[in-house]
């Protein structure tokens, strides 16, 4: 058996495989602040033999919590003499363009603890000042006597030569041994001083609070008697040991949300699909990532806090690209100063919640209105719902301003809901040069299934796979994990006449340490496989593409395929070629992957009900175009492989809802997952 | 359900839609730009406006395009439309500041007519900086004195007839610039904008019909001109002056005087720039378009900087300059470094403004210049010619409750990026000294200023030029509520025999040799408050952080501070004084 769980908001997920491949998922409560007990909670529910478990990856939020509570330790910051005010003069950027008042994001290192060294290298790596120990003494002193708890050296150019961080290190472990230490070069050897900087200090702050959760949670594990091997989500779209999660806690940031992307990419591949648009909506967000290719993408313009008004901290680890926006299921309706309708981003958030819930939620939220409209039943809450209250909410509230019933105000509350996630989409896709049309939207979290079908339709979408995990997918997503680590070192080569055998020794080198990391956790390897990527531009431009490049060595005869996979990557982003410009390499980046044996999913088996003994219920539901429709319930519980229904028609599960439209058709797959024809 | 009712949820779908519509073809341009200064700087502004060019939506990189783009739609109808001979298809190319223009020669604009049923139905129109439009330098010049020096004038001429390209100004284009292949790559990338602009346009008519969609841009500008007005009316009625000193431009000339009246009366606000100084030869002029774009960003600020920019939300403003005044430059004068002139513009209203917009809405003064500079040699190690330049990071104001930020681009800038010192090294093969905070007592208060930037470039090589500049390098940033003034803005050279050379506010290519430093330094932004005022812990936090010296501490701020401990031991008799008298 394989385990996954993935700590949210509210519920704590399980999914897990047992050893023929039947998929079993569960929920238990989250419980902050010890958020390992969820996760023994939730598995203990399960009557699980801790003995037949083979392996457990687990997704946690206790990352990027301690971030945005501003919960992590004191951290002390030693950089190149001159250089000690990077961390506050930022990138001078103002996204806020109006706004005279514009407050910058605030140092997490404030100035007295940014110490300086006297130390410096050329842009080249070349030692033009050599590294003066007594300043680092000096500096070890000071953060000792002001209490820091973790420390982080930045050097310029340590990307390219890491000895002066290194020796740094090193000399601080002598002189104080409990401190923990990141220098900038262990977590990103990419140029741009700011980002790294950021990345190494971030990874500092959290690392007392990531090390205590996951040593806490492994000595639970371990008590239970679940002794396999243990693993972590990390925000690349791959796994790592509890030991090496530790020592980067800062890959840890988008732990959770990056699975389920993960998850939309592996079970496009399943079905066939390696074109998937991945759309998540959760209580407070609505994510989603497009996939080309079977493959997630990643970035390291990865930034915490940021918004269109607001530059937040980057964080330059790899993580996979996702659009998130402020629309879910808890996004508060509201009537904006120029009297427009909104929704979000503005979360009644769990607590108190839509106004459905009952725990003194007065604002109406897009749950309200799904439930107003007939798309949600009160029946599949867990609480009691006051439908009078709700109804009285948005009457009320959004209603009355604009001389609405409620249920047209509801139907209205949805309709703008979905024009924001509509953007979103369009961001990840139409804005990037992609067509929609030749894209499966894969929907789910709380939210996805019931907004798809409309989201679909108005981007020509012809096909929507509602996973049969659909609301515990990412912990879904875990189970589909390799380990997973990457190594982007920025190695600035011109391919014009490029120098073949230094390039390729650098992949000697990058795949040299990939292969021993791998050994660390565990990994053989004959297990190991990798994929080569370069950060590739025309001379003279500043930013670069991500290309998938062949894994094989740089030589005179495939030059060219390296070169044309960047013209092309370069048209799809950009929409223009220029073939007679030189191309040049900035970063090399190895993706490694230590391979987890996998149980094959087994289909579902068929379920003893006719179509029309699935149906629940007839209710009235209220459609965008069509108006107010008798329309079916069914439950999903109790839907065979190869069952087929027309819209109008509603899907029921726990705690999701998909919504079939008039003249859009639904099938159930092999392995339950509800497959949506938008045009029939 | 009644018609009524769902036309309002429509509507404002369509509005939403219109505005995607607007950062999707921004989008469209940075994607197809082979420029960096439209793809990473974001030098650029793109939008819609309805069929007599007013503003609809606009997707901007930087603050100050704001309001240019009706203003080359307006001209377009003046002179193309309004004479019947606007056909579909058809793509006007402006970049003549005094005809629509607005900002400098570098800023090209086109505009499209967007037809349904055989009619102008809206406008799509886009403004970049293009990477090179001719003229006596590169780039552009810091120090013309005529406009026709600063490059190819385009003074509102068709580019495309129904849809075809005039290859006869494509030639003249390409025969006037330094780089034609870059050029003509801007202006695809302009065309690129507004087809995406024209498609969305054309999909929601055809999926809503016409009238609905033109019900809703009614519906926008209608709504945001009525919230526009109840933000003025909460400004108390008066008329609110400031004046200034401009520093003197690179020529000599000058200084300048430069004053404003804003009358408030009602949901009306009057901008009057009359008794500022002529028009001078130095590149420091604005036109009126401009003083239109600056006027609009100080405007959102002191009402709602957050809301949807339109022409609507303009509606209450009315702008006065004298024709042949530095506000209102006229033709011949230069124009290239129009924005030093155009902060100016604004800094006056928001000087005039700060009392009475709500609080906290303004802060003190902030240091007031683009700082542009440009540096030009060979790469030390590769040998390779290189051309650096771009804005300079300075101190912004304080405000009633918060110190003010350090080291920001100034409010005619935007999503602008500084240039890491990792690649500055790597790129130019020079050598970057120091990249500091110049932290100075200047701007103390309860809150005070944040601060500068001091940045050292080191020169490799025997050949490089370093030109500037710097607007303030005379006069500091002011001090607001009894807060004191920043300091001011300039460069200096630390040259390798051991000579000071400086400071200077501007200069053009000034000779570097090899070990030569130039530093930029720039200004921190003014106090609010007496500085006798400011909490004694922050005042000790200040010397704990180096940003203030102990006897900054004790002079300015009246407080005693430990050196080791930097625990607060006293106050001087003069802050115990203040306390007194102001209890």
């Amino acid at each position: 058996m394989r385990i996954a769980t993935d700590i949210g908001g509210t519920f704590t997920d399980i999914v897990y495989i047992d050893d023929d491949g039947a998929i079993h998922v569960n929920k238990s409560h989250t419980t902050p602040p010890n958020f390992e007990q969820g996760v023994v909670d939730v598995i203990e529910k399960c009557a699980i033999d801790p003995a037949a478990v083979k392996d457990l990856t687990h997704g946690t939020t206790v990352v990027i919590n301690a971030l945005t509570e501003r919960k992590g330790a004191k951290t002390g910051l030693i950089t190149t003499k001159g250089f000690r005010d990077i961390l506050e003069i930022g990138r001078g950027n103002r996204p806020d363009l109006f706004n005279f008042n514009f407050k910058k994001p605030e140092p997490f290192v404030p100035r007295y603890l940014r110490l300086e060294v006297r130390e410096r290298l050329d842009y080249l790596g070349r030692e033009t000042e050599p590294l003066n120990e007594d300043d680092v003494r000096a500096c070890v002193e000071k953060f000792k006597a002001e209490g820091v708890e973790a420390i982080a050296v930045v050097y310029l150019h340590a990307y390219v030569n890491p000895d002066h961080e290194a020796r740094t290190k090193d000399l601080i472990r002598q002189l104080w041994p409990e401190v923990m230490v990141t220098a900038s070069h262990e977590v990103s050897k990419e140029w741009r001083e700011y980002e790294r900087e950021y990345t190494a200090v971030l990874n500092s702050y959290v690392m007392p609070t990531a090390k205590a959760y996951v040593d806490k949670l492994y000595h639970h594990l371990e008590a239970m008697g679940i002794t396999a091997p243990k693993y972590i989500m990390q925000s690349n779209g791959g796994t790592t040991t509890f030991e090496k999660a530790k020592e980067t806690p800062i890959n840890m940031v988008e732990s959770g949300p990056v699975a389920g992307i993960f998850g939309a990419a592996m079970l496009g591949k399943m079905l066939g699909e390696d074109k998937v648009i991945a759309f998540d909506i959760g209580g407070t967000t609505a994510k989603c990532s497009l996939v080309d290719g079977g493959e997630v993408k990643t970035t390291t313009e990865y930034k915490i806090e940021k918004t269109d008004r607001w530059p937040g901290y980057p964080i330059k680890v790899p993580v996979v690209d996702i659009v998130e926006i402020g629309n879910g299921g808890g996004s508060i309706a509201w009537i904006d100063n120029t009297q427009s309708l909104r929704v979000g981003p503005q979360s009644a958030g769990a607590l108190p919640g839509p106004v459905a819930y009952g725990k003194g939620g007065t604002h109406p939220t897009t749950t309200d209105a799904n439930l107003v409209v007939g798309r949600l039943s009160k029946k599949n809450f867990d609480m009691d719902v006051d439908m009078d209250k709700v109804r009285a909410a948005i009457q009320e509230q959004i209603g009355q301003p604009f001389g609405l019933t409620a249920e047209e105000a509801a139907l209205g509350i949805i309709r703008v809901a979905n024009s924001n996630m509509l953007n979103a989409l369009k961001l990840v896709s139409v804005r990037k040069g992609y067509d929609p049309r030749d894209f499966a939207l894969v929907a789910f979290g709380g939210g996805g299934p019931m907004h798809a079908a409309a989201l679909a339709r108005e981007l020509n979408i012809r096909k929507v796979i509602i996973p049969n995990a659909a609301s515990v997918f990412s912990a879904w997503g875990m189970l589909m994990t390799d380990l997973r680590s990457d190594d982007i070192q920025t190695f600035f080569a011109p391919l014009t006449d490029p120098d073949y055998a230094a390039i390729n020794a650098e992949w000697r080198k990058l795949e040299a340490k990939a292969l021993r990391d791998n050994g660390e956790k565990g990994v053989q390897p004959e297990n190991v496989y990798f994929m080569h990527y370069l950060d590739m531009r025309y001379q003279g431009q500043d930013h670069t593409v991500k290309v998938r490049v062949p894994d094989e060595d740089l030589s005179p005869e495939n030059l060219g395929q390296f070169i044309e996979a960047f013209h092309k990557e370069h048209f799809q982003n950009y929409s223009f070629r220029l073939d007679d410009s030189p191309v040049e390499i900035v970063n090399m980046h190895l993706a490694s992957f230590g391979r987890i044996e996998k149980t094959p999913i087994k289909e579902v088996p068929p379920q003893p009900y006719t179509l029309e003994q699935c149906v629940k219920e007839v209710r009235p539901v209220i459609f965008e175009e069509a108006g107010t429709l008798e329309t079916k319930i069914y439950d999903r519980t109790k839907l065979s492989p190869g069952m087929e229904i027309l819209g109008p028609a509603i899907i029921e599960e726990v705690s999701a809802s998909s919504v079939i439209y008039p003249r859009m058709k639904a099938a159930i797959d092999p392995y339950g997952d509800i497959i949506i024809e938008t045009e029939v | 359900m009644a018609e009524k009712h769902v036309d309002i949820i429509t509507l404002d779908i369509i509005k939403d839609s219109l505005l995607a519509a607007g950062e999707e073809i921004f989008t469209a341009i940075a994607r197809t730009s082979k420029s960096p200064i439209i793809y990473e700087c974001l030098d650029f502004a793109s939008g819609l406006t309805d069929d007599k060019g007013n503003l609809i939506t606009q997707g901007n990189g930087c603050a100050g395009f704001l309001g240019m783009l009706s203003s080359m739609v307006k001209e377009v109808i003046r002179k193309w439309a309004d004479t019947g001979r606007l056909k579909e298809g058809d793509i006007i190319i402006i970049n003549d500041p005094y005809g629509g223009g607005g900002s400098h020669i570098q800023d090209v604009g086109v505009v499209m007519p967007i037809f349904v049923d055989g009619e102008i139905f809206c406008y799509t129109a886009n403004k970049c900086h293009w990477s090179e439009m001719g003229g006596k330098d590169p780039g552009y010049s810091l120090n013309a004195t005529e406009i026709y020096q600063e490059g190819l004038q385009m003074p509102c001429v068709k580019l495309f007839h129904e849809g075809v390209l005039d290859e006869d100004i494509a030639d003249i284009i390409r025969a006037n610039v330094r780089y034609p292949d870059l050029s003509i790559g801007d202006m695809w990338a302009g065309v690129a904008g507004l087809r995406t602009g024209e498609k969305r346009i054309l999909d929601l008519c055809s999926k809503y019909g016409k009238d609905t969609v033109r019900a809703a841009i009614e519906r926008l500008l209608r709504s945001s001109a009525e919230y526009s007005r109840q933000q003025v009316a909460r400004i108390p009625d008066g008329v609110y002056r400031a004046e200034d000193v401009m520093d003197k431009d690179v020529h000599g000339n000058g200084p300048f005087h430069v004053q404003v009246a804003v009358t408030v009366k009602g949901d009306k606000m009057t901008v009057d720039f009359t008794g500022t100084d002529k028009q001078t030869a130095g590149p420091i002029n604005l036109a009126l378009a401009g003083l239109h774009s600056a006027m609009r960003s100080v405007f959102l600020a002191c009402t709602d900087p957050s809301q949807n920019v339109n022409d609507g939300v303009f509606e209450p403003l009315e702008i006065i300059a004298e024709e042949g005044s530095l506000f209102n430059a006229i033709r011949p004068a230069p124009v290239s470094c129009y924005y030093e002139s155009m902060q100016v513009a604004l800094d006056l209203v928001w000087q005039a403004l700060a009392p009475v917009v709500k609080q906290g809405q303004l802060t003190a003064g902030h240091f007031l210049t683009v700082g542009a500079y440009t540096m030009n040699g060979t790469h030390a190690v590769t040998g390779a010619p290189f051309v650096n330049c771009g804005p300079t990071l300075g101190g912004w104001g304080a405000g009633f409750d918060r110190d003010g930020d350090s080291c920001q681009f100034c409010t005619g800038d935007g999503e602008t990026f500084n240039i890491p010192v990792e690649i500055l090294e790597s790129k130019f093969g020079i050598k970057i000294t120091e990249y500091a905070l110049n932290t100075n007592n200047a701007g103390a208060g309860k809150f005070r200023g944040g601060y500068g930037l001091i940045l050292g470039h080191e020169a490799l090589n025997d050949d490089m030029d370093f030109g500037g500049a710097y607007g303030r390098h005379e006069r500091p940033a002011w001090g607001y509520a009894g807060g004191q003034p920043g300091s001011t803005n300039g460069f200096d050279f630390l040259r390798k025999d051991g000579s000071y050379d400086g400071p200077y506010g501007s200069g053009n290519r000034i000779p570097m040799k090899k070990g030569d430093i130039v530093r930029m330094v720039t200004g921190t932004g003014g106090g609010y408050g007496n500085p006798l005022e400011r909490e004694e812990a922050r005042v000790a936090m200040d010397v704990k952080n180096e940003y203030i010296t102990l006897d900054d501490a004790r002079e300015i701020y009246g407080v005693e501070v430990d050196p080791v401990t930097f625990a607060v031991t006293g106050l001087t008799d003069a802050r115990k004084e203040y306390q007194r008298s102001h209890a």
